[in-house]
């Protein structure tokens, strides 16, 4: 019994730190493939074609290839560049890079499921095509789509785990040092897979709130 | 470029275990995610208990700490895996869960009414759901199928971290050696790329062909 307690005590500290360092770069992932996919999105949807196909172009490339390889292309290439990126800058810039290209679609799909009507009634009232789109259509498209963008979240904080290919000492790194120093095998994956499962488990039950509150009763 | 013409036979063999890892894990997890599919679908309460307990797991960890505990746990059991098998059982049992997703909802996509329907004529369960419903399941299922394996062959990505040496973990070995890390992880991405571009383009043909149903 006390030397559980003693292992516990050994790789409780570890692992917080680890867990910290999670949260941070999930919640940074988050928020920035959130927000860099609306520049995405308007480039895409822009009547300007080749503008419209430089932004189809990005999504191909970025979605079609794994973001363990951006994240090896940018951290690799960085430093022979002479910008040495710290792994977790790295990770976060693929991460961002990638997620943002999967939540750029699922804006679109959003944007473009708000009736045809709404720009028009905006339009009628005297407001311009532009804020038309901010006021009106894009805060409706955002509402719908808070599922989709649920999900989404939840592959960012999986795959927040891919940083520690970069020695990024999170959770996963972490766990998998504690492994080799104190080869409590079960106990440390058991542990690591609770702690993902927990996570992912609230950020979920959290954006199904958020999703209850902005639900459009049609 | 004479660099990329020398790693050409390394680069090559990498790609070999990416293709093998990805078609290998692919039947896995169709194999698989049906099964859950259907245990979800038709099974008792043991059964669906037991699918759901498994899809909550596959959702919530990630695959590279899936991928770590087969490779350190399961030697430590005392079960020798080969690095190969143990790839393709983990990435197959993973993206089981999301393609028993895709299954079961295109099942659940088909009315209703096409059950009754198949009773009103008296035909029996198992007749309706081969003949009736699966048909069009399947259309359904085609497009988010094709997005999956997608998914799957970027995910054999990871197992480069466990040393299993794929195209990734092949490029990684000789950026150590050359600092040509835009030349080779471009190679490397392109490799993905194709394969996967491929399948996309597969995914958008079939949603053509599916969206001439309704």
């Amino acid at each position: 019994m006390s030397s559980e307690i003693a292992l516990i005590g050994r790789i409780a500290p570890v692992l917080a730190e680890g867990l910290y360092m999670t949260l941070e770069l999930s919640v940074l992932a988050i928020v920035l493939s959130a927000l860099w996919a609306i520049p995405v999105v308007l480039t895409l949807i822009s009547p300007r074609r080749p503008l419209a196909l430089v932004a189809r172009a990005y999504i191909e490339v970025v979605r079609n290839t794994p973001v363990l390889v951006q994240m090896y292309f940018i951290f690799f290439g960085s430093s022979i560049l002479g910008y040495r990126l710290t792994g977790f800058v790295a990770g976060l810039i693929a991460l961002t890079l990638q997620n943002g290209a999967y939540i750029a679609e699922i804006y679109r799909a959003g944007i473009q499921s708000v009736s045809q009507r709404q720009t028009e009634s905006g339009l009628a009232i005297g407001l311009t095509p532009r804020e038309a789109f901010w006021v009106i259509v894009f805060p409706q498209a955002l509402r719908k789509v808070v599922p989709s963008l649920a999900n989404q979240g939840v592959v960012i904080i999986k795959d927040t785990s891919l940083v520690a290919t970069l020695s990024v000492a999170e959770l996963t790194f972490e766990a998998r040092l504690l492994v080799d120093r104190t080869a409590a095998v079960y106990e440390i994956f058991l542990t690591l897979a609770l702690l993902y499962m927990v996570i992912t488990g609230v950020f979920s039950g959290l954006m199904r709130l958020v999703e209850r509150r902005l639900r459009i009763v049609q | 470029m004479d660099l990329l013409i020398a790693s050409l036979p390394l680069l090559g063999g990498g790609v070999w275990i990416t293709l093998q890892l990805a078609v290998l894990a692919a039947i896995v997890a169709t194999v698989l995610g049906l099964t859950i599919a259907f245990a979800q679908l038709f099974g008792g309460l043991v059964l669906r208990i037991v699918a759901e307990a498994y899809l909550y797991i596959a959702r919530g960890v990630p695959l590279l700490v899936l991928l770590f505990a087969m490779y350190y746990a399961l030697p430590y059991a005392g079960i020798m895996v080969e690095p190969m098998s143990g790839g393709v059982l983990v990435i197959g049992f993973y993206f089981a869960a999301f393609m028993a997703d895709v299954f079961r909802g295109a099942m659940l996509a088909v009315a209703q009414g096409q059950w009754e329907a198949g009773r009103a004529i008296g035909l029996r369960t198992p007749t309706i759901l081969v003949d009736i419903v699966l048909p069009q399941a399947l259309r359904v299922a085609g497009p988010p199928y094709v997005n999956t394996l997608i998914m799957l062959v970027k995910g054999t990505s990871l197992v480069s971290v466990i040393g299993l040496s794929d195209v990734t973990f092949v490029g990684r070995q000789i950026i150590e050696r050359t600092l040509a890390p835009f030349e080779i992880f471009g190679a490397v991405a392109a490799v993905y790329f194709v394969i996967c571009f491929a399948l996309s383009r597969c995914g958008a043909y079939l949603e053509r062909r599916a969206s001439f149903v309704h």
